[in-house]
């Protein structure tokens, strides 16, 4: 039968026991009351409250003194301690978050459990705002201290929820980001397990050549990285792999994880000759659909890991490519794998997507020259359908005419939601400076290509990307400015036209002027959006944002953490990042599951509900009630023969907001250090007619 | 931190929101922390602040807990109010000495209670360009959240009345005090220096800081701040409540006249901040933005800047080319009207705030050896993959120290310079002999690749 | 309803969150501002779990007016500040039911620097608690009491 007293269990057993109080023995409250120089004592009267205070039932000693915060003040207390055998201490001074943390290390340095501790504010909370009226303000410092003693009786010790953590983590997505909180968790010494989906590493990096804002070759520094990673001996990879199903909390999360097979051995030579024997033909997605490849295929030159792979999802089986596999080179019958690990935290780097304009968004579709931003990044790299050329369907490009912001800052009632219903209303964040660096390159290798640059704000705002702009005015590139009211409105070709048009760009930047823009090619800057994470957020219970990108706790507070204790996020699966952004996010994901795992114990304030099961009716009404994920659930019992429903916690993820407290109907479960006893207790204390004033007041 | 040595894993140095939560994500993996902070508290830019976008939370909520967090941690040495003066490198790591300036108050003694404030006959007149603080007394706390809470003397300003002396209860005021030399060993260094701003009389078409009711954004923090001096927003030259305020965005950012050619990228969200906390606090004022491009790229920022719009706060498309007044000190704005036809108009105002850029702020050059790039942030050769890597192994950056940033993506790249820090120590540990794991056969492994 | 004579000052219990409410009240005090010292606050987690009970016991014994400052929206706890002022509403349909005036209980969101809000809600508090005065010394017994500990 389980533990069913919903008391966290200490991880580890041997620690240092502090000598503490059980339940049932007799308390021996010291109070202590703090002069704070004058502070308190100029208003209070200290001495007269100590001596009140002494009168109480249960208090052993009861003293005034100017500093209980010195290193002398502090000894009194541990003095007591050790010598009085006081076991419940209540301190009466400044606020209780300047010096909360000090006495109840010095409670803790005396043996004595830090929890059998209360603070009271005697200095903000009476003296400093009750100056004209001292009388007054002593016997609130009576009746307040008095409160304390009250809830000092009740008090129990307290241990923090420590949890076993494997110091083992694990990332989902191999991008730049995944990456790069891998590589910083195995070098401070965690085991990581990275798993991707496709069968390369890199992600959305890999496709682009050029990057800002240091013009350096997307695969030199992706190469660079990768290489790292490789040479980690604490990280274990695993390409064409998702999460299927996880349970299980912070430190102990038990991961199903689903393999797929590549089909094809790394050693298989008649590589080239089984490509061409395939029949199938699909889009290839890593060049956005403008070249097509085979359902046995390479994802690209050059890719990590290397050799090819067979598509399954697009694989006829019809055996063709097996002519050329002797010795089992290719095997169509592979079963992907399933397999279960165990780590202690996890990192959330599943990226971003580019938004795909519906047919007939600015003629997106309709008109084969209007292409997005990622496809031109295809165009321009040396490795892409045109070998860098500039060129389309055949034809150089001579004006070419980029619009940002396509399926990024939408309004609603403005932008046609998308077939889901929604719309973009983020801004994309990457798209301005990359259309520009872009653009900047044809102006240098391309020098006969003019560029119009139709936009509504430029936001170059990183360290260096200012500089694009400004080359692309040198560049003379021609922008012109619309208004999120009068989006450009796309391409029309007229009969005899040589070119498409861009019609209708109402330009701000001169005098509003409607003009249409022949051009041969138009690229659009489309958005960001979340890789598709609807699995993993049903998987883990994280949660999407507003945007859809998946939320942080906190932005400034707790701004990688995912409302589950220990999963963390990093990179554009938060939101649209860059490169630099994304890598900064990984380290300060990375810094979060170092700081909670590589202790290789949790520990959690004990701050959490405790199910008392002798009251327990198995009412349910608490699971109903409880806000977080999976912190209490009814499990049966059989008491006497009988099958009973009894509520147990989970204080792992517990965060004691207690909700299910003022639920029970029974009052059967309370937060623990915080008990509905506690207050009630308190309540009487402050609202009795307390003896101890006699004579005072 | 007797004989004034001090050995720790590493050294932070600066105590805004970039080192305090570089401090605070090394501390909880166990690494042992000195953290340096120039000035007598710890928080930075960042707890003089009113709310803070784009959640409006209040600045002070945010920051005092992560001061407390850094002054209540049990890794975390705190040493404010004091300067790093040189480093040498040894085998070890880094030798740092430190200037520990006198405040007159012993730390150890002072419990903040103020009654020397209480006493003290010199009260110092509100500095309106210096930031977060209100008027105090020759001794004084820095501000109520300051952490820690210890006095310090100006004595450019004492008389030396000895009022202090008597009334302090500790006994914690000594004259004597001298400036103490402290030396730190150091695995590693997080530099946290942070930023400065556009001094606001730095252009003189925008009337060199002349002008009574031109205003920069700093003090309208401040005017902002529930801790603020007045506690209402009044204009600086005849204390009248402002019917009409207007922004000048890029005022020292994106300005070549200046020789600033990068955007600060805070300014544009704080000004749309300022706007939403204004046509609270004054509702029937008129709030106008005048801007180059609006860059509200973060998120949640688009909306943010949406939803000012409808809030009906005006944006307007335009350069201000230059600021004067009129009779009555009202600010007199002309300004290229891009959306009108590129028509020059001139409006004029009660009160205009410049949303003044980021300069960088120290310069570590000469103590650190760490060189600083083209605006005069610290350089980050490998800016992509490694955002808070310096030139020097050992040493990183974070926060605005390496380029203009909000808060958020200067927490992160705290994290992030937490994380190169702890595996910089980590490994250097594992090349001592003495430690097992650097068994050869564990070195010479790869990360196993399940394909 | 009668009230007992005004032989003392109003009582009011005011229970404040350590996110809000009462680093706000700790404010106040850094700023040396006065209120009635009849005022007694005590810290919780979150006012979620207090159940209507607690409200009602707390007038029993002779608590005047009770505010709950609450962290509101900037609450560090999912789904509580929602049950608070559920929890609230129902507590006000109970003393309408049994005859005691609601403004006795207040809801109020306070931040850790609302010191001028934290003032305010105390001293309307005073006010409304002069007019109708102290708590009756004897409330209507409890409808359906929740099971007292035992
Ligand atoms: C057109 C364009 C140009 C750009 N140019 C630049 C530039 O020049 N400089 C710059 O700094 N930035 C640039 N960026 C931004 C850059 O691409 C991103 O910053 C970067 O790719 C983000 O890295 P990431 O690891 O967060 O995400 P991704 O690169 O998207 O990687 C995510 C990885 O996770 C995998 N994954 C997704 N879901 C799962 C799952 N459920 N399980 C397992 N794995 C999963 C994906 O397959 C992918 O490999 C550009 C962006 C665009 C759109
Ligand atoms: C008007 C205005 C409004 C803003 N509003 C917002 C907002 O609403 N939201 C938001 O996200 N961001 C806002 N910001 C930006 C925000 O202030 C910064 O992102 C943040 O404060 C940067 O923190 P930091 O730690 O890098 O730098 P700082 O706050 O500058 O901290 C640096 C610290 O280092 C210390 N220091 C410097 N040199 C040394 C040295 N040599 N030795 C020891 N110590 C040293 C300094 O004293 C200081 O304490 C605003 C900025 C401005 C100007
Ligand atoms: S980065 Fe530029 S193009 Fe992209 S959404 Fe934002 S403003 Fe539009």
């Amino acid at each position: 039968m389980p533990d069913t007293t919903g008391e966290p269990v200490p991880a580890e057993k041997g620690q240092v026991q502090p000598q503490s109080a059980s339940p049932d023995e007799e308390p021996r409250i010291g109070v202590y009351v703090c002069h704070c120089g004058d502070n308190i004592g100029d208003v209070v009267d200290c001495e007269q409250t100590a001596e009140a205070l002494g009168k109480l039932g249960n208090v052993v000693v009861s003293r005034s003194y100017i500093f209980m915060c010195s290193d002398p003040g502090q000894k009194l207390i541990t003095d007591d301690i050790k010598e009085k055998g006081v076991n419940r201490v209540v301190v009466g001074a400044c606020s209780m978050f300047l010096h909360e943390q000090t006495f109840r290390q010095a409670v803790s340095r005396a043996g004595l459990n830090p929890y059998l501790y209360y603070h009271i504010g005697l200095r903000e909370q009476d003296s400093w705002v009750h100056h004209e009226c001292p009388e007054e303000a002593t016997e609130k410092a009576i009746r307040l201290m008095s409160a304390g003693v009250a809830k000092a009786r009740l008090m129990r010790p307290l241990e923090p929820v420590r949890l076993e953590a494997a110091k083992h983590a694990l990332v989902i997505g191999g991008g730049v980001a995944g990456l790069r909180a891998a590589l910083d968790m195995a070098r401070r010494g965690l085991k990581v397990t990275l798993v991707e989906k496709t069968h390369f590493l890199g992600g959305r990096t890999a496709q682009w050549e050029h990057v800002f804002p240091t013009d350096e070759d997307a695969r030199t520094l992706l190469r660079g990285l990768i290489e790292k990673v490789l040479a980690e001996p604490n990280i274990t990879i695993h390409t064409g792999a998702e999460v299927v199903a996880a349970k299980g909390y912070v430190g102990d999360f038990q991961i199903r994880i689903r393999q797929q097979p590549r089909g094809v051995s790394d050693d298989f030579e008649a590589v080239e000759q089984a490509i061409a024997a395939c029949p199938v033909e699909v889009p290839d997605e890593f060049d956005y659909g403008l070249t097509t490849r085979k359902a046995i295929y390479r994802p690209y030159e050059e890719c990590t890991p290397a050799g090819v792979v067979i598509d399954w999802e697009h694989c006829t089986r019809c055996e063709k490519c097996l002519e050329f596999s002797n010795n089992g080179g290719i095997r169509l019958d592979d079963a992907p794998h399933e397999f279960e690990i165990n780590v202690g935290a996890m990192v959330v780097a599943t990226g971003f997507r580019p938004y795909e304009p519906p047919q007939g968004e600015l003629g997106y579709g309709e008109f084969p020259e209007v292409i997005t931003l990622p496809q031109l990044e295809r165009i321009l790299a040396s490795d892409g359908p045109t070998g860098g050329r500039l060129e389309w369907n055949g034809h150089p490009i001579r004006n070419l005419a980029m619009i940002h912001c396509v399926g990024s800052r939408q309004i609603e009632g403005v932008h046609k939601p998308q077939p889901d219903g929604n719309v973009n209303d983020y801004c994309s964040r990457v798209c301005c400076t990359a259309t520009l660096s872009a653009a900047n390159q044809i102006r240098e290798y391309f020098p006969d290509v003019n560029i119009f640059d139709v936009y509504e704000d430029i936001r170059t705002y990183g360290r260096g990307h200012e500089d694009y702009y400004l080359q692309a005015s040198e560049n003379r590139i021609t922008f012109l400015r619309y208004v999120a009211e009068e989006t450009p409105e796309g391409v029309k070709a007229q009969k005899g036209d040589q070119q498409p048009r861009l019609g209708r760009v109402k330009d701000h930047l001169t005098w509003g002027e409607e003009i249409e823009l022949p051009v041969d090619l138009v690229v659009l800057a489309v958005g960001v959006m979340p890789s598709p994470v609807d699995d993993l957020v049903v998987v883990f219970k994280i949660s999407p944002g507003h945007d859809r990108f998946l939320l942080e706790v906190h932005p400034k507070l707790r701004p990688v953490e995912t409302a589950v204790t220990g999963i963390v996020l990093a990179g554009a699966a938060q939101g649209p990042m860059n490169i630099q952004e994304s890598c900064a996010a990984a380290g300060a994901a990375a810094s979060k599951v170092e700081g909670l795992l590589s202790q290789g114990r949790v520990e959690l304030e004990p701050y959490v509900a405790q199910v008392d099961p002798e009251r327990c009716q198995g009412t349910g009404e608490c699971v109903r009630v409880c806000p977080q994920e999976d912190a209490i659930h009814l499990e049966t019992f059989s008491v006497s023969g009988r099958e009973v429903q009894r509520a147990v916690v989970t204080p792992a993820n517990c965060n004691g907001c207690g909700v299910c407290v003022s639920a029970c109907p029974n009052r059967a479960i309370d937060v623990q250090g915080w008990r509905l006893d506690d207050y009630e207790a308190m309540v009487d204390a402050l609202t009795a007619e307390i003896p101890a004033l006699e004579g005072v007041v | 931190m007797s004989d004034n040595r001090l050995d720790v894993d590493t050294l932070v140095v600066g105590g805004g929101i970039a080192g305090m939560q570089a401090s605070l994500d090394l501390a909880d993996q166990g690494y042992q922390v000195a953290l340096v902070e120039r000035d007598p508290s710890i928080g930075g830019k960042m707890i003089g602040l009113s709310k803070v976008f784009p959640t409006l939370d209040c600045c002070s909520c945010i920051t005092t807990p992560k001061m407390a967090a850094v002054a209540h941690h049990d890794n975390i040495p705190l040493l404010t109010y004091s300067e790093v003066e040189s480093v040498a490198s040894n085998k070890n790591g880094f030798v740092a000495q430190v200037l520990r300036k006198p405040r007159y108050v012993q730390e150890e003694d002072c419990t903040g209670c103020r009654s020397c404030e209480l006493v003290c006959p010199i009260d110092l007149p509100d500095d309106e360009n210096e930031f977060g603080r209100t008027s105090h007394r020759v001794i004084y706390v820095p501000f109520t959240t300051a952490v820690p809470q210890t006095a310090l003397i100006d004595l450019d300003h004492c008389i030396y009345c000895g009022k202090c002396i008597k009334a302090c209860p500790p006994d914690a005021i000594d004259f004597t005090q001298q400036p103490e030399h402290l030396e730190i060993e150091a695995k590693t260094i997080v530099l946290a220096t942070g930023y400065e701003v556009t001094p606001y009389d730095a252009k003189k078409e925008y009337g060199a800081g002349k002008l009574g009711n031109v205003i920069d954004a700093l003090m309208m923090e401040r005017l902002l701040a529930p801790t603020g001096p007045y506690g209402r927003v009044l204009r600086p030259s005849d204390g009248k409540q402002p019917d009409s305020i207007a922004y000048v965005q890029c005022a020292g950012s994106r300005d070549l006249t200046l020789g600033v050619s990068y955007c600060s990228r805070v300014c544009c969200m704080y000004a749309i901040k300022q706007a939403m906390l204004l046509s609270g606090a004054l509702p029937m004022a008129d709030i106008t933005i005048y801007y180059m491009d609006i860059r509200t790229f973060g998120k949640g920022y688009e909306q943010f800047y949406q939803n000012a719009k409808t809030m009906g706060i005006e944006f307007v498309k335009g350069k201000v080319a230059r600021i004067t007044e009129d009779e009555n000190q009202n600010p007199v704005v002309r300004v290229e009207l891009i959306d009108e036809n590129s028509r020059v108009a001139e409006r004029t105002h009660d009160l205009v705030v410049l949303s003044v850029g980021m300069l960088p702020g120290w310069n570590p050059q000469a103590t650190f050896g760490v060189p600083v790039a083209e605006a005069g942030f610290i350089q980050i050769p490998d800016c992509n993959v490694s955002p808070t890597v310096t030139t020097q192994p050992g040493i990183y950056a974070t926060g605005t120290a390496a380029g203009p940033m909000d808060i958020v993506d200067t927490i992160m790249t705290a994290g992030a310079a937490a994380a190169e820090a702890a595996a910089y120590m980590q490994n250097h540990k594992e090349q001592e002999p003495a430690v097992p794991e650097a068994a050869p056969a564990m070195r010479d492994k790869r990360s196993t690749v399940h394909a | 309803m009668k009230t007992n004579a005004q032989t003392r000052a109003p009582k009011i219990l005011i229970l404040a969150t350590l996110s809000g409410g009462y680093r706000g009240a700790d404010a106040a005090g850094q700023s040396q501002l006065e209120y009635a010292p009849d005022t007694y606050i005590l810290p919780v987690m979150s006012a979620a779990m207090f159940p209507e009970s607690f409200y009602w016991r707390a007038f029993e014994r002779g608590v005047d007016g009770i505010i709950v400052m609450y962290s509101g929206t900037d609450s560090p706890y999912k789904g509580a500040p929602e049950k608070t002022a559920e929890i609230i509403n129902r507590t006000y349909e109970r003393m309408k039911e049994r005859g005691l005036d609601t403004q006795r209980l207040r809801l109020a969101a306070i931040c850790t620097v609302c010191v001028r809000p934290f003032l305010k809600e105390i001293r309307q508090m005073n006010e409304v608690l002069d007019e109708i005065g102290l708590v009756p010394s004897s409330l209507p017994p409890a409808r359906e009491a929740q099971a007292e500990p035992g």
